[in-house]
């Protein structure tokens, strides 16, 4: 009897130890490998979609994940209708003359957050390239097999940027690197991130989110209502066209 | 086979659709006072009431055929001539108004169009129509002017809670202001109210976006 009861507090004790280091151990920081999401996409070589982490303040929204991009090996290849057909490095579109603003990302799906964004405008690139006058618009092809559509007259808009960075510091791959677009009067969707082509087309054309959902191609923001990220998703009344707040 | 030839033979012989004989079809907003102003239900806040001065207004919104023909330049797609004008600037939506010996309405006469003289919610009363305003989609969705039955007003002046917004000459500072249209949440549609206003910057231009003209 007594070695039963010996047995049951030996046992009852390592059962409160293994109890208590659980309970510690699950208020300690877990190891990446634990989550999904974003700490997923941080330990490998992919990128993809993700709201996790530092992303709650600003949503990543990719088509597919794909391998991220070395920016030694990264080059911006520009065709189509142009006299001047050529791929760029990172380094000579980085010597284009930089604009910053201050945009909200509107995405269709209701949120949008707001950044600094710093990059060109598309004359830059078209003096290098010299689109032919019967070109009414550029296809993007990006890394995570997006494509976009935007018309010329959108693309020379004074608030359409072609962007490589973001709050001072080069675009993350999350965020686009090492190119990618803003045109903040228009739903995310028609922001393309993570660029590899420029093609000048002489018809307008349909991306991929126009193709398989339920978005336009024009792309415009409507009056209505968004719940921004950095407002606590709180709902607000928008009245279309940029956010300017 | 016959339900398309009983659906076309209704549309073509349907009274409430505009033939091509619209671009003087005007209702008539007779002289008096009006309730404006946006009821607050939580309050009870009341309305103000206002005179305006009798006019008529164009029953539809202008279409994209209606106003190629004062501007020849202005292009569309191919098939979509009934379709409400849109990616028209302020100035050029007076100009065309002016054109025809018309204008854009002030906001209190665009108002007073809309919802009579009660004070109403929406132009046809103050229950949200059943029926929902747009399909499930992020963009305008433009039907011909006139296309939906139900949006019209006490007189008679159609789609003045949905179609596009409308320019007015109410402004702001830098500001134009304008009125009724579809509000977009997340795909989801819903009419604007009578009394719902937006701020544009004159110079812009947005397919969501268009007017109609008084006299």
């Amino acid at each position: 009897m007594r070695s039963l009861n010996l047995l049951g507090r030996r046992a009852f004790l390592k059962n409160l130890l293994i109890s208590v280091s659980g309970v510690l151990l699950s208020f300690a920081k877990a190891p990446d490998v634990v989550f999904a999401g974003f700490n997923f996409w941080r330990s490998s070589e992919y990128v993809g979609k993700t709201r996790d982490g530092i992303y709650e303040k600003f949503y990543i929204q990719y088509y597919k994940s794909f391998k991220r991009i070395k920016r030694d090996s990264w080059t911006l290849k520009v065709k189509g209708l142009c006299k001047n057909p050529q791929e760029l490095s990172l380094d000579e579109i980085m010597a284009f003359p930089v604009i910053e603003q201050v945009s909200r990302i509107k995405c269709v799906e209701c949120w949008s957050a707001k950044a600094a964004w710093g990059g060109f405008s598309m004359h830059e690139l078209e003096k290098r390239v010299k689109p032919l006058p019967k070109a009414v618009g550029v296809l993007f092809r990006c890394a995570d097999t997006y494509v976009e559509y935007l018309s010329l007259e959108d693309l020379h808009h004074e608030r359409t940027l072609l962007v490589h960075t973001m709050n001072q510091n080069p675009l993350s791959d999350e965020h686009g690197f090492p190119l990618r677009v803003i045109v903040p009067y228009k739903y995310g969707y028609k922001s393309p991130k993570a660029i590899l082509e420029i093609e000048f087309v002489e018809q307008p054309g349909r991306g991929t989110w126009n193709r398989i959902g339920p978005y336009s191609v024009d792309g415009t923001i409507l009056p209505g209502y968004d719940h921004p990220l950095d407002r606590g998703k709180k709902r607000r009344r928008i009245f279309g066209g940029e956010i300017f707040d | 086979m016959y339900k398309i030839v009983i659906s076309v033979g209704l549309f073509l012989c349907f009274p409430g659709f505009p033939s091509l004989s619209f671009a003087e079809d005007m209702v008539q907003v007779p002289s008096g006072n009006f309730l404006t102003g946006k009821k607050d239900i939580e309050t009870s806040a009341s309305l103000k009431t206002v005179w305006v001065e009798g006019f008529e207004i164009d029953r539809f919104e202008v279409s994209q055929e209606q106003y190629k023909k004062v501007f020849p330049d202005f292009e569309y797609p191919p098939g979509k001539d009934r379709h409400p004008v849109s990616h028209v600037s302020w100035f050029e939506a007076k100009a065309y108004c002016e054109q025809l010996n018309k204008r854009l309405p002030t906001e209190v006469e665009w108002e007073k169009a809309a919802r009579g003289t009660d004070g109403r919610r929406y132009p046809w009363g103050n229950k949200k129509l059943r029926r929902r305003a747009h399909p499930s989609y992020s963009g305008m969705v433009k039907r011909i002017v006139g296309f939906n039955k139900k949006d019209v007003s006490v007189y008679g002046t159609r789609e003045m809670a949905s179609s596009v917004w409308e320019w007015t000459t109410g402004k702001t500072e830098a500001q134009y202001i304008i009125r009724g249209g579809l509000w977009n949440e997340h795909l989801d549609y819903e009419y604007s109210k009578t009394y719902d206003r937006i701020a544009l910057a004159p110079e812009q231009r947005f397919i969501f976006v268009g007017f109609r003209c008084v006299r």
